[in-house]
């Protein structure tokens, strides 16, 4: 561990080039051995892998990191596109960036002093998950290409078996879903969309070939996308159409650009950008108070949020529309200078009446008109599966997650689901956080799962498999807590299902779900050892 | 009227939507109006696009006080469908040669006035006023209009648009009498005195001081055009019938308050009422133009346009 630690240090001084050439190859050489024998045993699809990780997004990568500085080697990335980054390699809209500072939104073991603005840009986070892959010689873990279709469990010999899409099986001691839960676009559900002739792009899918210069462009969905997307579309289109379902809490985003002064202090000081997430960490908790529970803060919140936008838009019709009527933190909070002030230029308009269908030119809304459009952006977010899994996960006796999660899914500490031991879901049930960087989170899951994942190795188990009424007492208490919560005070978003279960927050400050996450108590699973015979 | 299953109306509302292009704004039939016609037609037909306004924007009023998800969606829908049937009235008026280039017909004082009521104060009532006023001017205005304007003309396209209006106006109807009805459930001395603390409200009165007026207004103009007054009253009656079917929406002291005050209408005889509301619509007159504020943005989004 200590010697990952030194060599990162050493390299961070140097030329990002030759800090990667490094790296690599101080890896390359340490583990040549092992991987040519690995690869044989591949091949024959023999080599059972200490830990599979599904995805090399943030999640991925830092477990990764985290794994091998924990003395665990053995474990390979399948990653499904040709490319490192997840949601961030995907999302590449313009105007896409981070509504947490970067500071803040990064790895506290992978600091990076040279963050252009106090809020990256998507461009510059994908470029921080490369050198996450460079600077800690990540490339030779990562299988490219590998879609998972199906996980399922091997209980007689305790291993976890990943198909690929390729028809390649690849087997783990342990598994990693770090597949994300912002993995795969959602469109939404409108009568006569394969009618549309034009075309389609997903702010997920971004494609970068079409030209919307002159164009005439309808934007479905005012999300966390859509205010990113629209203030940049509306500079290049002839007609900006924003179709708006909910209008959503609109705050100011205090982004500067970041001196040349602060990147040095930060370089040669490490303690200084410490120091400066650390406070950023502590006001970010503060707004747990105003986002999260109904309080007096959440007033003033709301107090806030309606003087900027009457500060941004003179118009009292305009403002009625983009005034949210639930709770400031019950859906996602939006961060924007810009998002009001785009809505209002002359080329654009607010549509707020329902839409009733889409026709082969366009789009018909309910009050009779056809908002005819080259092009229709869908700014409508992710499947984020609260009831569902990305692919059939089969855990022991062949029982299947998504059908127990049907009804809202739920796990151990997020992380956990009993009877299917030994995998580890980055970002499961209940682990969302409302207030403060995802990635704050991200590290107490990396480090539960790695010390799962060590217990598992040290004791040579074939399963380590939460007890189901330890989920079940845990999750009762979680739905008690988020009872009393603003994501549960009647609005209706994504951190919900249909029937208003919410599978996805978690009901507290990020301190305490570092709290929960720190506690490892092995009482609460059954463990299983490898028979010695076998 | 029966209760009415709001998520199967919500979804009926869904399947029966229709747009302006749907219709063939250029088919044969506008050389049916004669030239006597013509400037009654129109000072008619803008009157009914603002009352198409007027339900409009009751309905997002409304839409905010909602008490479930279900029908805060259909008045949100129902808000889309009043503009709708105000576009399709002026595309009407734009067939029939009585718009200019962009021009969007100016509502009468009375109208103004209501609608500037509306725009300032209706999203502070509560639904139990909205949820009366709205069905007694759906009914009355509407319906007593939309018969007139098919008796007397005889367009098919005009047909065509308003067999389309009619059909979203009976579900506008029915939603609006079962609401009538689900407040007038409860305790009567809960009712009675939620009525009584609404009725007191300054923004309410002030209300009432434009509304009196705009039916008195519109029961003229209605003559002016050749429509007997007691059409208008047999359509109110409509709502006295309809609101009054079951125990539950004669609880509701709100619909007592609208049926009284729809007998006050209907008798001409009755001085205390007519006088002074006469004088009101004759006082309107000489309201200055520049007194009034600028009228909302939301005016501006009304098009004959069928594309945009």
């Amino acid at each position: 561990m200590t010697t990952e630690k030194t060599t990162r240090a050493q390299a961070l001084k140097a030329e990002p080039k030759s800090r990667t050439t490094a790296r690599t190859s101080a890896t390359t050489s340490a583990t040549a051995g092992t991987a040519t024998r690995r690869k044989a045993a591949e091949k024959s699809g023999e080599h059972v892998y200490d830990t599979l990780i599904i995805g090399a997004g943030f999640a991925g990568l830092g477990t990764a990191i985290k794994l091998r500085e924990a003395g665990v080697h053995n474990i390979a990335i399948l990653e499904r596109a040709a490319e490192v980054g997840g949601t961030w390699r995907d999302n590449q809209y313009p105007g896409a960036a981070c509504d947490i500072p970067s500071n803040l939104y990064s790895f506290s073991f992978a600091p990076n002093p040279n963050w252009s603005r106090s809020y990256s840009g998507s461009k510059e986070i994908l470029g921080y998950v490369h050198s996450l892959v460079n600077d800690f010689g990540l490339g030779s873990l990562i299988q490219y290409q590998q879609n998972v279709s199906r996980v399922e469990f091997e209980e007689a010999q305790g291993i976890w078996m990943i198909h690929t899409d390729n028809g390649k099986v690849w087997k783990g001691k342990a598994v990693i879903m770090a597949s994300g839960p912002l993995a795969n676009a959602s469109f939404p559900n409108i009568r006569g969309l394969e009618n549309y002739k034009g075309k389609k792009i997903h702010s997920a899918q971004w494609d970068h070939e079409y030209d919307f210069t002159g164009k005439r462009v309808a934007v479905i969905g005012t999300g966390a996308s859509a205010i990113q997307i629209i203030p940049e579309l509306v500079k290049k289109v002839d007609v900006l159409k924003v179709f708006q379902r909910t209008p959503a809490w609109v705050m100011p985003r205090p982004d500067f650009s970041t001196s040349d002064l602060s990147k040095k202090v930060f370089a040669k000081l490490p303690f200084t950008q410490k120091a400066v997430r650390e406070a950023l960490y502590w006001a970010h908790e503060s707004m747990a108070l105003a986002v999260i529970w109904s309080s007096p803060v959440t007033r003033l919140g709301e107090r806030l949020g309606q003087a900027f936008l009457k500060s941004q838009v003179p118009d009292p019709w305009m403002r009625r529309q983009l005034k949210p009527d639930y709770k400031l933190g019950c859906k996602r909070i939006l961060v924007s200078n810009d998002y009001y002030p785009a809505l209002q230029k002359e080329n654009c308009e607010l549509i707020t009446w329902p839409i009733a269908n889409i026709v082969e030119k366009g789009i018909r809304t309910s009050e009779g008109i056809e908002h005819r459009v080259d092009c229709i952006v869908f700014a409508t977010g992710f499947d984020v599966p609260k009831s569902g899994t990305p692919y059939p996960i089969h855990g022991v006796g062949g029982r299947e997650l998504a059908k127990e999660w049907q009804r809202g899914a739920q796990a151990y500490k997020s992380i956990n689901v009993s009877g299917y031991p030994n995998l580890y879901i980055m970002f499961g049930p209940n682990s969302g956080p409302g207030h403060n960087s995802a990635l704050v989170y991200m590290e107490q899951q990396i480090a539960y799962a790695v010390k799962g994942i060590r217990t598992i190795l040290d004791s040579n188990l074939k399963m380590l498999d939460v007890k189901p009424d330890v989920q079940a007492k845990h999750n009762a208490n979680i739905q008690k807590r988020l009872a009393k919560t603003n994501w549960n005070s009647g609005c209706k978003s994504w951190y919900l299902t249909e029937d208003g279960f919410n599978a996805t927050m978690f009901p507290g400050f990020a301190t305490q779900y570092a709290a929960q996450m720190g506690q490892f108590d092995l009482k609460a699973y059954r463990q299983v050892p490898v028979e010695v015979n076998a | 009227m029966p209760q009415l299953d709001l998520e199967k109306t919500l979804r009926r509302i869904k399947e029966n939507q229709w747009a302006l292009a749907d219709i063939d704004w250029d088919a044969p039939g506008r050389e049916m109006i004669t030239e006597e016609q013509w400037p009654k037609l129109k000072a008619f037909m803008a009157d009914l696009t603002w009352i198409e306004h007027i339900g409009a924007r009751g309905f997002a009023a409304m839409a905010k006080k909602a008490p479930n998800d279900t029908l805060r969606e259909i008045y949100t829908w129902f808000h889309a469908e009043e503009q709708r049937h105000a576009n399709a009235e002026l595309a009407l008026m734009q067939r029939w040669g009585m718009l200019e280039d962009g021009e969007i017909p100016e509502p009468n004082i009375n109208l103004r006035l209501t609608i500037e009521w509306l725009d300032k104060y209706s999203d502070d009532m509560p639904l139990s006023v909205l949820g009366s006023v709205i069905p007694m001017l759906e009914v009355t205005l509407d319906g007593a209009l939309c018969k007139f304007l098919l008796d007397e003309v005889k367009d098919p396209v005009c047909h065509e648009v308003f067999k389309k209006i009619n059909s979203d106006e009976a579900r506008h109807l029915g939603v609006d009498f079962h609401v009538l009805e689900m407040m007038g459930h409860g305790p009567m001395y809960r009712l009675a005195l939620e009525s009584i603390a609404t009725a007191i409200n300054p923004k309410l009165l002030l209300g009432v001081a434009v509304y009196f007026p705009l039916l008195n207004r519109m029961r003229d103009n209605i003559v002016t055009m050749g429509l007997k007054e007691e059409k208008l009253y047999e359509a109110m009656a409509k709502f006295e019938k309809y609101g009054g079917e079951t125990p539950e929406g004669r609880r509701n002291p709100w619909y007592q308050i609208m049926r009284l005050h729809g007998k006050w209408v209907i008798d001409r005889k009755n001085r205390f009422y007519h006088a002074p509301v006469d004088a009101a619509v004759k006082a309107s007159n000489y309201i200055p133009k520049s007194w009034l504020p600028a009228v909302p943005s939301w005016v501006n989004k009304l098009t004959w346009h069928t594309t945009a």
